[in-house]
């Protein structure tokens, strides 16, 4: 075990930002046998967006943009990516949907942790608010203080709940 | 320290879990350590009735299950610790320190009213399961982060960063590498973080060095670990 610690523990804190994957490499990743991937956008109108709300998922956009990985003509399934907002931090992440509609991967793309003056404007306060209070906090045993993320994950279980549901609805209503 | 390795992110054990591995260390490694992570999920997570913990959870007092081997490793170490820790450590919360006990294969529920958590430790034993699954796939060096549970092996020098929960960003706290670092916030304010060549006593013993606040307390040392308070 070799441990260097830093001297000047009292500088200031710095933003933190990692690339993991762009959307080509992820989407290539979940479906290695596709030969190509094709964008297409899904708009939910206004009964689907209803459908939805019942079943406790807010769509949160009537548009959502869709990969289709695709080998000849057959559809191999889809890949739809998202962007969820933590305490600190700004995840963007891409889930991986088979043509039957069931869950394949997720793959984080980015990870930004933000000075606290960037969350404390409006916008991104807004987006914050009544995510905590809805969903069941693992918070005790899971303090993440080094480059972790101890809300967001719980923010990206949302999301992708709510694209599970979008994409369903979206083949159900054949609109893919 | 992104020049040469290639990173990789899932959201498992309810945090966010990093992989590093060398840029030509190939996916099945990257692969085989989420993999290995998920399967601890599977075994120790209190939220899913079909894992160990949810199935001890189910029993009645005096009723025993049968545990999968990965919750066996787990559950010794946690006896060990709890022991040698005078019961600081305790997978139990205060709920029934005494209330379980492991026998073999099989966990027995001595009380009903014990209710288990091994969120103290089995991130950290999830860390050590990854780090071992990226060398048995041949990796030289690469690192293994659950959400602040981390351990760097081999080639990686991991730069060590602490979440600054009043300001927002992170500030450079250190250097790690061949070994496992883990932090816990204080319920008062402040952090323990402990330094540690398995990631599983270092989650473990930020628990021993939280409640007994003794950064000198002699089980740290046992287990070649170090521990701040800061």
């Amino acid at each position: 075990m070799r441990l260097l610690l830093t001297v000047a523990t009292l500088a200031p804190a710095t933003a933190f930002a990692v690339d993991y994957l762009n959307v080509e490499q992820a989407a290539k990743l979940m479906f290695p046998e596709a030969e190509r991937f094709e964008a297409r956008q899904i708009d939910l109108d206004a009964a689907t967006l209803q459908k939805l709300d019942a079943q406790g998922v807010k769509a949160r956009s009537a548009r959502w943009p869709v990969l289709l990985a695709k080998a000849g003509s057959t559809t191999l399934g889809f890949v739809v990516t998202d962007e969820v907002i933590g305490k600190y931090e700004l995840i963007s992440y891409a889930v991986g949907i088979g043509s039957d509609g069931t869950l394949k991967s997720i793959e984080v793309l980015s990870y930004r942790e933000s000075h606290g003056h960037e969350i404390r404007l409006p916008a991104w306060r807004r987006q914050f608010v009544g995510k905590t209070a809805a969903s069941p906090l693992r918070l005790g045993e899971d303090i993440a203080n080094i480059s972790g993320a101890t809300l967001s994950c719980q923010h990206v279980t949302d999301g992708v709940r709510r694209i599970v549901a979008v994409l369903d609805q979206a083949r159900r209503r054949g609109l893919l | 320290m992104s020049a040469g390795w290639q990173r990789r992110a899932r959201p498992l054990l309810g945090t966010l879990v990093e992989v590093g591995v060398p840029a030509q260390g190939g996916d099945d490694a990257v692969a085989a350590a989420f993999g290995a992570v998920a399967a601890v999920q599977a075994a120790m997570s209190r939220f899913d009735p079909a894992s160990d913990v949810g199935r001890f959870h189910a029993l009645s007092a005096g009723q025993g299950c049968t545990v999968r081997p990965a919750t066996v490793s787990v559950l010794l170490a946690a006896a060990a610790l709890q022991r040698e820790s005078g019961g600081l450590f305790d997978i139990t919360q205060g709920s029934a320190p005494d209330g379980w006990r492991l026998e073999g294969r099989t966990w027995w529920r001595l009380d009903a009213t014990t209710r288990v958590d091994l969120g103290g430790i089995a991130k950290g034993f999830a860390v050590d399961r990854a780090v071992q699954a990226l060398r048995r796939h041949g990796c030289a060096g690469g690192w293994v982060n659950a959400g602040g549970d981390l351990r760097a092996f081999g080639s990686a020098e991991l730069p060590l960063q602490l979440r600054d929960e009043v300001q927002g960003g992170v500030r450079h706290f250190g250097c790690l590498a061949d070994g496992a670092f883990a932090t816990s916030r204080l319920p008062g304010g402040g952090h323990v973080s402990v330094a540690a060549p398995r990631a599983l006593w270092a989650d473990a013993l930020t628990k021993v060095l939280a409640f007994s606040g003794d950064p000198g307390h002699p089980l740290l040392a046992r287990l070649g670990a170090r521990g701040f308070v800061h």
